[in-house]
């Protein structure tokens, strides 16, 4: 592989060390090693760009371990990785698409929503369900003006009522955890909705798996101790 | 049926029970009896139908393929809705010829609950080569490890040394897949911690298969002081999820009919668990 001039020796360094590996251990490795990088690389930077190219390419191979490592360095590097995650939802890699939207969830930049949504109402796995429910109340929506907060919150909330009802319990479970995290930053109508959810979980009437009713219990002990809406901005 | 429509799309109780009646179209019975099973159906024919699927095929002359693909997924399904009729049918299913059919009758009767199956699951893996190669596969003689689960789900409930004496020499088998569902079973049944020592270590395993294994028997027995070493273990974070849900729901000791409070313990599994998600 030729280094390419524009990028620093540590960085073509570790991105030779990926292209070059030979086993799915020295791949892992690598990987590792390349995303341990990842939090000193400034933003925007070309080093950065390069290294979520190199990144976005392992979610598409079939090494469980370096995709999952790959999805943290695409944590790591934040708002610079969400357009190339966006742009990578049109490959045709089930398994791809489910680490991108696994990523997004983490990251929480609001241009994710709507990937978001669509994988918490329709994906047919249940562990991108689950990814994308945790997601739905992680988003950052502070900086945004009021108008266009609330709009996107109400999304998040009609999102995570549907995910309250996901026949799989560990998206329920997601859900709460989803919905416990929302209710910091609601407005006071959207967080009755919230509790109602969250109410509705907590009963053996509505939630036939314990351990769901029990995370519910626990947000709505959280959302009575720290009332709705006090780490809003 | 207005809309017969392909197995794998939603279909409601009604249209189930009626894919089940008919005889006509075994891949329509074998969904019926998987999609009732799934969605604990209460209807008050679920359950005859369901055995009816079973006793037809002990009934008929071994062999017969299209009786026997039905009867494994019936057999299933009368164990996730734990119907306590359907206990001498499995219990016979033990016996039966194929492979496939005693394994599932052999989860089954875990899932039942009832100890009064313990002499024949015992009979079963007690045979001569049960533990041994079954030709060149990858299976045994015997469906050793849906055995020794269910043995251990219902020794749980009545101690027995001969139980225990028998699951330790499971102990010794060369498959660690086997060795794992014994220890679950020994720590299920005799609550000594050390029995949760082999299982510990299998979840360090170079193969992903076996630190599988050993995750979801640990989460099974409930024991709870492996909640960090299930977190951190090198497998899919769906199967530590299910794992955690073991420790909190049933941990080892706590009287299942009582229901579980969320305690600082609780708190600190919860917490595992949401890291995971």
């Amino acid at each position: 592989m030729t280094p390419d001039l524009s990028l620093s020796p540590t960085v073509n360094e570790h991105l030779r060390a990926v292209a070059e590996a030979a086993s799915s251990e020295s791949l892992l490795a690598a990987t590792r090693a390349l995303v341990a990088l990842c939090p000193t690389l400034p933003a925007h930077s070309d080093d950065q760009q390069a290294v979520i190219s190199c990144l976005m390419e392992l979610l598409a191979t079939n090494n469980p371990g370096a995709a999952v490592a790959a999805v943290d360095g695409l944590i790591a590097c934040g708002g610079a990785a969400v357009e190339p995650l966006l742009h990578n939802l049109d490959a045709h890699n089930y398994g791809a698409r489910a680490w991108a939207v696994r990523a997004l969830a983490s990251i929480g930049d609001p241009r994710g929503l709507p990937v978001l949504e669509k994988a918490a109402g329709e994906d047919i796995g249940p562990s991108v369900r689950r990814a994308a429910a945790r997601g739905l109340g992680n988003l950052t929506l502070a900086d945004l003006e009021v108008s266009q907060r609330l709009r996107l919150q109400e999304r998040c909330l009609k999102a995570l009522e549907g995910t309250c009802r996901d026949g799989e319990w560990v998206v329920r479970y997601a859900a709460v955890v989803g919905v416990e995290q929302f209710l910091a930053e609601a407005p006071a109508d959207l967080a009755q909705r919230a509790i109602s959810s969250l109410e509705r979980l907590q009963t053996p009437a509505a939630e036939e798996v314990p351990v769901v009713r029990l995370r519910a219990r626990q947000a709505l002990e959280a959302a009575a101790t720290r009332p709705p809406g006090t780490n809003r901005p | 049926m207005d809309s017969p429509s392909a197995p794998g799309t939603p279909i409601s109780e009604a249209e189930a029970l009626q894919r089940l009646r008919q005889q006509e179209d075994a891949s329509q019975r074998y969904y019926a009896a998987w999609w009732l099973g799934r969605m604990r159906s209460t209807h008050p024919d679920t359950v005859p139908l369901l055995l009816e699927a079973l006793t037809d095929a002990l009934a008929a002359a071994s062999g017969d393929p299209d009786r026997l693909f039905v009867a494994r997924n019936a057999t299933r399904a009368l164990g996730k809705l734990r119907a306590g009729e359907a206990l001498a049918a499995l219990q016979q299913a033990l016996d039966h010829d194929d492979h496939g059919l005693r394994e599932s009758a052999a989860r089954s009767l875990g899932e039942l609950g009832n100890p009064a199956a313990l002499p024949r699951l015992m009979a079963r893996l007690e045979r001569p080569g049960a533990a041994d190669p079954d030709g060149g596969g990858l299976r045994l003689q015997e469906p050793c490890e849906a055995l020794i689960e269910a043995l251990g789900e219902l020794g749980a409930r009545r101690p027995d040394d001969a139980l225990v004496t028998l699951l330790q020499t499971f102990q010794d088998h060369p498959r660690p897949v086997i060795r794992s569902a014994s220890a679950r079973a020994l720590l299920q049944i005799t609550g000594d911690d050390r029995w949760a020592e082999p299982m510990l270590a299998l979840l360090g395993a170079g193969q992903l298969q076996v630190r599988r294994a050993a995750l979801m028997d640990l989460g099974a027995c409930g024991w709870r002081p492996a909640a960090e070493a299930l977190a951190g273990c090198l497998a899919e974070n769906s199967l530590k999820l299910i794992a955690l849900r073991g420790l909190v729901e049933r941990p080892l000791g706590h009287d299942p009919g009582q229901p579980v409070d969320l305690g600082p313990e609780e708190r600190r599994l919860l917490t595992l668990m949401d890291a995971l998600l």
